[in-house]
């Protein structure tokens, strides 16, 4: 049931959606004596049980973390085993939101895939709903079953047929299905369409959403929803993006003018010490008499990097007998960019703007969605008007 | 707003969508024996549409009676009443079977093409009521057009659809859904509805994870477009407590629900900033009469003290809501600053419940996202953005459509945790931590 309602204590035997990482979550019936590897350390089931859902978890080894997430469809699509090319929320949610399905809904889908929309479908249809699911791949077809089952969705409102619905059509023995709403991602819908007229709706109107990559398929979808009596056909593409909140270092031009100013003023001090030191190689080289900007910029060195400089400094009797390496500035002199050291994005010694970042890899294309609709023309009789 | 047949079959005493060729919407109350004008398209008896299924189209046929058709774009009599002889679509443009392999021929000289004058199409228009005034018109037009058979076959059936949305007098009745309901707002006043596309509502309901039976905390500055869409997912199971600015909520929206005042009170309850963010000052010390002191106060003290009572009540309650807290998510779609609002909303959310807040404006969620990285309550939040690109669906000629408004906001989603105090992550920290370790030992 926790597909369809929030519970906040995890028991024994609850599904718990643990999230190790972003991209990262993996699905676990709480079993005592069980325990859950990830490359974040192990973590035992039985301290999973009295956590409340949303707790931070720490490793057996007392580092390391998980999230004790509940489960949802969304996070599901995340998590779940890929058997088939899925559903993203961009597309699954305008679907819905299209089609207006909703609790009550009677929805037809095939196939079932990796069954990433039928749990968002099954969250919506509330158990008022019904949702048939019908998948040509036997094997597919029984991981799904047993997936659906584990989750609570077979006994409020699901119910998953092993058929080729092109071949055999929808019709289930013993169950008036009455659809009004259906969504085909199957490779041929154009033949699956045909049979439809025995499933849906004769007393409202059905919608259907056909989701097809290629545009040949939409050009034969179109023909067959037109055939069989389908109208308002329209096909729309889906571009969903996700966006991650990020920090740009400012760089002002002024800093660069006076950075290059530092350096030659050290170069000239350099050539000027060297030959000092030539002289008296005991005495270190004089700090260079640079004015830095008061501002939120780090200054040339902290404390600390003076220290080791001028540990340095005293173990390098001469600068100059070292060769030259492109790291031997590190740290030092007028450094408004932390060239040369890791700096943390919004580290508070630097000045930033907040920018956005598109996600690395984007779905530039997930579908074409040919939606259409039947509409019965029928008059109910007067009296139940 | 209700399952089963009330979303099916149109029927009297309840607000619907009209939707006219033009694509522009009109939201009605079917009030039986009456008629319903849509200007210049006409008017039609309301006793004419009861009993179809909601989304049947119809044409309007003489003295403001209405037959049904099969779509707004095709006329084809159906299977109700087949003996009607019209001219469709296809028949109108085999009329004029001559038509360009090209648009070489083609010269622009603007209206002047088109000999049919404005004064002329006003008269045919006077003439009648019925759509089969707008076919004559359409006929006429091309008749009058000079260069009609220099026009391709496509561009004839392009310029045939245009003027059929103008003149036919056609409409189909719809059910009023959220995504019609924020439609018609779309196109009569973009800025009210925050410039939320269809689309970013789904995306916004799926991500709140809406359902029946939730408990939700809304903040909706639509005027009750959001709430109506909830209240389509959770049809009267479950609470959604709205959060206003003013001293009453605007829900304006809510007029076209369908449902009582009465109804509408048992889910939605809303509460003001003041309530939500000072419960503790804003409750009211209520001590109610007894039956025997109520019996003897006049009639109209009586009125006052009920109104008083229930009113004590309902905030009280409200409160007990807000102090309870564990809300199963937050939803909003509102210009208030996030940074400024989420410190006295997160801690009132349920663990691994969602948040899902929509802005018009990326950078106003980009700042929200910096806070939430901060204050670490919101597990992964992520900005995401969902973008419908309707295409002209012909087939052998489907293409993007050329232009479409840009318009639609984003949506950040995260998840409610309660992170833990000192846990060490294992990372960079970690393998400093250990090499330390290393050299304390060697």
């Amino acid at each position: 049931m926790l597909f369809y309602r929030y519970k906040d204590v995890i028991e024994e035997g609850d599904i718990v959606m643990v999230y190790i990482g972003r991209q990262q979550m993996k699905l676990v019936n709480v079993t005592l004596g069980e325990v859950i590897n990830t490359r974040y350390g192990h973590f035992e089931h039985d301290k999973m049980v009295g956590k409340k859902y949303g707790d931070q978890m720490v490793g057996a080894k007392g580092y390391g973390f998980i999230y004790l997430l509940h489960p949802t469809p969304e996070l599901w699509t995340v998590s779940l085993p890929h058997r088939t090319q899925i559903v993203y929320t961009p597309d699954s949610s305008y679907v819905i939101q299209r089609l207006n399905i909703g609790p009550g809904s009677r929805v037809i889908e095939a196939g079932t895939g990796s069954a990433s929309f039928t749990h968002s479908f099954a969250r919506t249809l509330g158990d008022q709903g019904k949702l048939f699911t019908y998948e040509f791949h036997e094997v597919r077809c029984n991981e799904a079953r047993k997936e659906l089952e584990r989750h609570g969705l077979l006994a409020v409102n699901t119910t998953i047929t092993h058929r080729d619905v092109c071949q055999d059509g929808f019709e289930i023995q013993g169950e008036d299905i009455r659809g009004d709403a259906v969504f085909l991602d199957l490779p041929a819908p154009w033949t699956a369409i045909p049979h439809l007229k025995h499933v849906i709706s004769k007393e409202m109107a059905t919608g259907i959403c056909c989701f097809s990559p290629c545009i040949e398929q939409v050009d034969k979808t179109v023909a067959a929803l037109q055939e069989e009596g389908w109208t308002d056909i329209e096909m729309v593409e889906v571009m969903g993006r996700r966006w991650e909140a990020r920090k740009d270092m400012v760089r002002d031009i002024s800093d660069v003018v006076k950075r290059l100013k530092d350096i030659q003023a050290r170069k000239t001090q350099g050539i000027e010490g060297r030959r000092v030191v030539k002289l008296q190689s005991e005495t270190a080289t004089p700090e260079p008499n640079v004015s830095y900007d008061s501002g939120n910029k780090r200054p040339a060195s902290t404390e600390e990097d003076q220290q080791k400089q001028s540990e340095s400094e005293s173990k390098e009797v001469s600068p100059s007998q070292q060769p030259p390496s492109k790291f031997q500035n590190l740290g030092k002199g007028f450094n408004p960019f932390g060239k040369g050291i890791r700096v943390r994005e919004g580290d508070e010694s630097y000045a930033w703007t907040q920018v956005t970042k598109i996600e690395s890899d984007v779905k530039s294309h997930t579908s074409y969605l040919t939606f259409a609709r039947n509409i019965p023309t029928k008059k109910q009789p007067e009296e139940n008007v | 707003m209700e399952a089963g047949k009330s979303r099916g079959v149109i029927e009297a005493g309840r607000y619907a969508v009209v939707k006219l060729p033009s694509e522009g919407l009109k939201i009605v109350e079917l009030r039986s024996h009456s008629t319903v004008n849509l200007g210049k398209f006409g008017s039609f008896k309301v006793d004419g549409v009861l009993g179809y299924s909601y989304g049947q189209a119809f044409e309007i046929i003489d003295d403001r009676n209405v037959r049904p058709i099969k779509s707004l774009m095709e006329s084809e009599p159906t299977e109700i009443d087949t003996e009607e002889e019209e001219i469709t679509k296809d028949k109108l443009t085999e009329l004029f079977t001559a038509s360009s392999e090209s648009n070489q021929n083609i010269i622009d000289i603007g209206s002047k093409i088109q000999k049919l004058s404005n004064e002329e199409i006003d008269n045919l228009k006077k003439s009648g009521a019925s759509s089969e005034i707008g076919q004559k018109i359409i006929e006429q037009m091309i008749a009058g057009h000079e260069g009609f058979d220099k026009k391709t076959v496509f561009s004839q059936q392009k310029y045939l659809r245009r003027k059929q949305q103008k003149f036919l007098r056609r409409f189909s009745v719809e059910y009023l859904s959220s995504t019609l309901m924020l439609q018609y707002y779309i196109e009569k006043d973009l800025p009210r509805v925050l410039d939320i596309s269809p689309e970013t509502l789904g995306l916004l309901m799926t991500y709140g994870n809406v359902r029946p039976g939730g408990n939700y905390l809304l903040l909706d500055e639509t005027g009750g477009v959001i709430l109506y869409a909830m209240l389509e997912r959770m049809i009267g199971q479950g609470t959604v407590l709205v959060l206003h600015e003013n001293e009453h909520a605007n829900l304006n929206v809510m007029k076209y629900s369908n449902l009582s005042e009465e109804e509408t009170k048992l889910t939605v309850k809303t509460a003001s900033w003041l309530l939500f963010i000072e419960p503790d000052t804003q409750r009211i010390e209520w001590q109610p009469f007894t039956q025997e002191e109520i019996d003897q106060l006049p009639p109209a003290k009586k009125t006052k003290y009920y109104r008083r009572h229930n009113r004590a009540l309902e905030i009280n309650d409200t409160l007990d809501l807000i102090q309870n807290g564990n809300f199963d998510g937050f939803i909003s779609v509102s210009t208030l600053s996030m940074p400024s609002v989420l410190p006295y909303v997160l801690d009132r959310v349920g663990g691994s419940r969602a948040v899902a807040i929509y802005n018009q404006f990326k950078e106003n969620l980009l700042e929200t996202q910096h806070f939430l990285q901060v204050d670490k309550r919101i597990l992964a939040p992520s900005i995401i953005e969902s973008r419908v690109r309707p295409y002209q669906t012909i087939p052998g000629r489907m293409h993007p459509v050329m232009t479409m408004r840009g318009y639609g906001g984003y949506v950040l989603w995260g998840t409610r945790v309660f992170p833990a105090e000192n846990i060490q992550a294992i990372g960079r920290g970690m393998s400093n931590k250990k090499k330390n370790m290393d050299r304390v030992s060697s």
